[in-house]
């Protein structure tokens, strides 16, 4: 599939977020409305331009007609409630920007922590409606989460590599972070910090799994030449794709045949960029293995070779990963760090690069974002974002 | 095992009520009341798949049945849960709770996920040989693995 039509047609022109806590006490509705409203003030519009919403289908989340309704919108022609992770909802809006089912969409996704992936949420009455198990809660299973702990013990297997570029990826996130007053996670850690975590599922410890938070990103969409004319740089999705691999997580026939793989072949074949002309890399880190992943699979480096690469590309003075002394990993501290947006935060805060508006944590002179959210099954993405 | 097999549809949701137990499940579940791990197989082709689905994702024939294995096959995957959902018998407490995907020796990739007894938790390892061996978990067979030589192979 190399027609990509749509390319550079459709911008982003609007961030909105309330930042990510562990401690939140707020509904994940009003926390969708805090950064939807951000989100459409910030594109310097008001309520009677949007007219597409979607609505990213996390659990607890309001749905689109919930969401437009309390937000006031009135003439709204396209709602949609796509799965996640956070690029089909992107991929949604786009389409129907440019095939003219709607001129201006809001796209929003609230995280609200659920009683099984928080202590605190377990304690939260508010949350009972959540539910209370991940995956089908008995032991022996590795749908959902555990899959990544369970394909990690078969990359180390096959590759024969230790924990350190798990470790590195985690200590770089939270190196990021620092320099992110949002992120949930900002004191630094050291590579003996994460030998020393406690394992929660081994070989995986606690800090190769990302912090369950509270919290909302909203991004607003619309022709890239409509947004010319609003006040920010516009950043254009230049090339975008989902990916879908085998859904069962312990039939997956081979790493080195996932869903990934099906993301980077069509995102290749639609981009006139690629790595020679990235400033920014985005890998989804929901789980460390699953940015090792992306860093092999998009091509920085081959399969099995991301300890070597994240060793040889390791900035010793500022404690991260820099990529050919260039190009920073997850400069926001990504889901590990920032908290688990599940990709949401990913492409913020490639827009707000893109735009030159990342103050401390600017990159400089980036124009160019390559950003991978989700994982090996039902959830891998990609997107080339570009300054217009 | 004639009994199990003729247990009506309400008898087996309620024998497994802790599972989520669908229409899709049913043939797999009435195995493990005869002891039998049964995975679905396309009589058309001889195609294998898991989790059981009502048509054959090789060729599309809907002659698909619940097909006993031999329960032989090799660790590919393996986690050891330090902490995890309750379930009987389990007790993070006492050690990290092994967690096995086993590729079966019937056809690659035709895997089953449980867990391995009668082992040391330390000498379980990727690549390991195991055999299909059953616990009793709110009073129904649950399957598992427990080691087995190198040389036995399905008879």
């Amino acid at each position: 599939m190399t027609r990509n039509p749509i390319k550079d047609q459709v911008s982003f022109v609007g961030v909105g977020t309330t930042g990510f806590t562990r401690t939140s006490d707020h509904s994940s509705l009003a926390l969708a409305l805090d950064a939807s409203t951000r989100a459409i003030r910030d594109a310097g519009l008001d309520k009677a331009d949007i007219n597409g919403v979607v609505s990213v289908g996390e659990p607890g989340a309001p749905g689109p007609e919930v969401l437009a309704t309390a937000l006031g919108l009135t003439n709204v022609t396209h709602f949609t409630k796509p799965t996640p992770v956070v690029m089909n909802s992107i991929v949604d809006a786009m389409n129907a920007i440019y095939a003219g089912s709607c001129d201006t969409v809001l796209v929003c996704s609230s995280m609200l922590r659920a009683p099984w992936n928080s202590r605190s949420a377990a304690n939260d009455p508010f949350r009972r409606h959540l539910g209370g198990t991940i995956g089908g809660g008995i032991p022996e299973t590795i749908n959902m989460a555990p899959a990544y702990t369970a394909w990690a013990s078969r990359y180390m297997h096959e590759y024969g590599v230790g924990k350190e570029p798990f470790g590195r990826i985690a200590v770089n996130m939270r190196t990021n972070a620092a320099q992110n007053p949002i992120a949930a996670m900002r004191a630094p850690i050291t590579l003996d910090d994460y030998y020393a975590a406690r394992m929660i599922r081994e070989p995986l410890c606690l800090l190769d799994m990302d912090v369950p938070v509270d919290g909302a990103d909203a991004l607003v969409l619309t022709t890239t030449e409509r947004a010319k004319s609003l006040p920010h740089r516009p950043v254009a999705l230049h090339a975008a794709t989902v990916g879908l691999g085998t859904s069962d997580e312990d039939q997956l026939p081979s790493l080195a045949r996932h869903g990934q793989h099906v993301v980077i072949e069509a995102l290749k074949a639609k981009s006139d960029l690629w790595l020679e002309d990235v400033d920014i890399f985005f890998p989804y880190d929901g789980f460390t293995i699953i940015t090792l992943a992306w860093f092999e699979n998009t091509g920085w480096c081959p399969p099995g070779g991301a300890a070597k690469f994240l060793a040889d590309n390791w900035d010793t003075d500022t404690n991260r990963i820099v990529i050919d002394g260039r190009i920073p990993v997850n400069p926001h501290g990504g889901s590990l760090s920032e908290g688990a947006t599940r990709g949401t935060g990913h492409i913020r805060e490639a827009i707000v690069q893109l735009r030159g508006d990342a103050g401390e944590r600017q990159v400089p002179g980036a124009k160019t974002a390559l950003v991978t959210p989700g994982g090996f099954f039902f959830n891998p993405q990609g997107a080339i974002l570009r300054a217009v | 095992m004639a009994d199990t097999d003729s247990l009506t549809d309400d008898a087996l949701v309620e024998r497994f009520s802790h599972l989520m137990v669908d229409r899709n499940k049913a043939g797999l579940l009435r195995g493990w009341l005869a002891h039998e791990l049964r995975m679905n197989r396309c009589a058309d082709c001889g195609h294998w798949h898991h989790p059981p689905r009502p048509m054959c994702p090789a060729c599309w024939s809907w002659n698909v049945s619940p097909t006993t294995v031999s329960g032989l096959g090799r660790v590919h995957l393996l986690m050891r849960l330090h902490q995890g959902p309750p379930a009987p018998g389990v007790d993070y407490a006492e050690g990290p709770y092994p967690v096995v995907t086993v590729e079966l020796d019937e056809q690659p990739n035709l895997r089953f996920t449980s867990t391995v007894i009668n082992s040391a938790p330390d000498k379980i390892a990727i690549g390991m040989r195991v055999k299909l061996a059953w616990i009793e978990r709110h009073g129904a067979p649950f399957p598992v693995f427990e080691p087995a030589p190198e040389s036995e192979v399905q008879a």
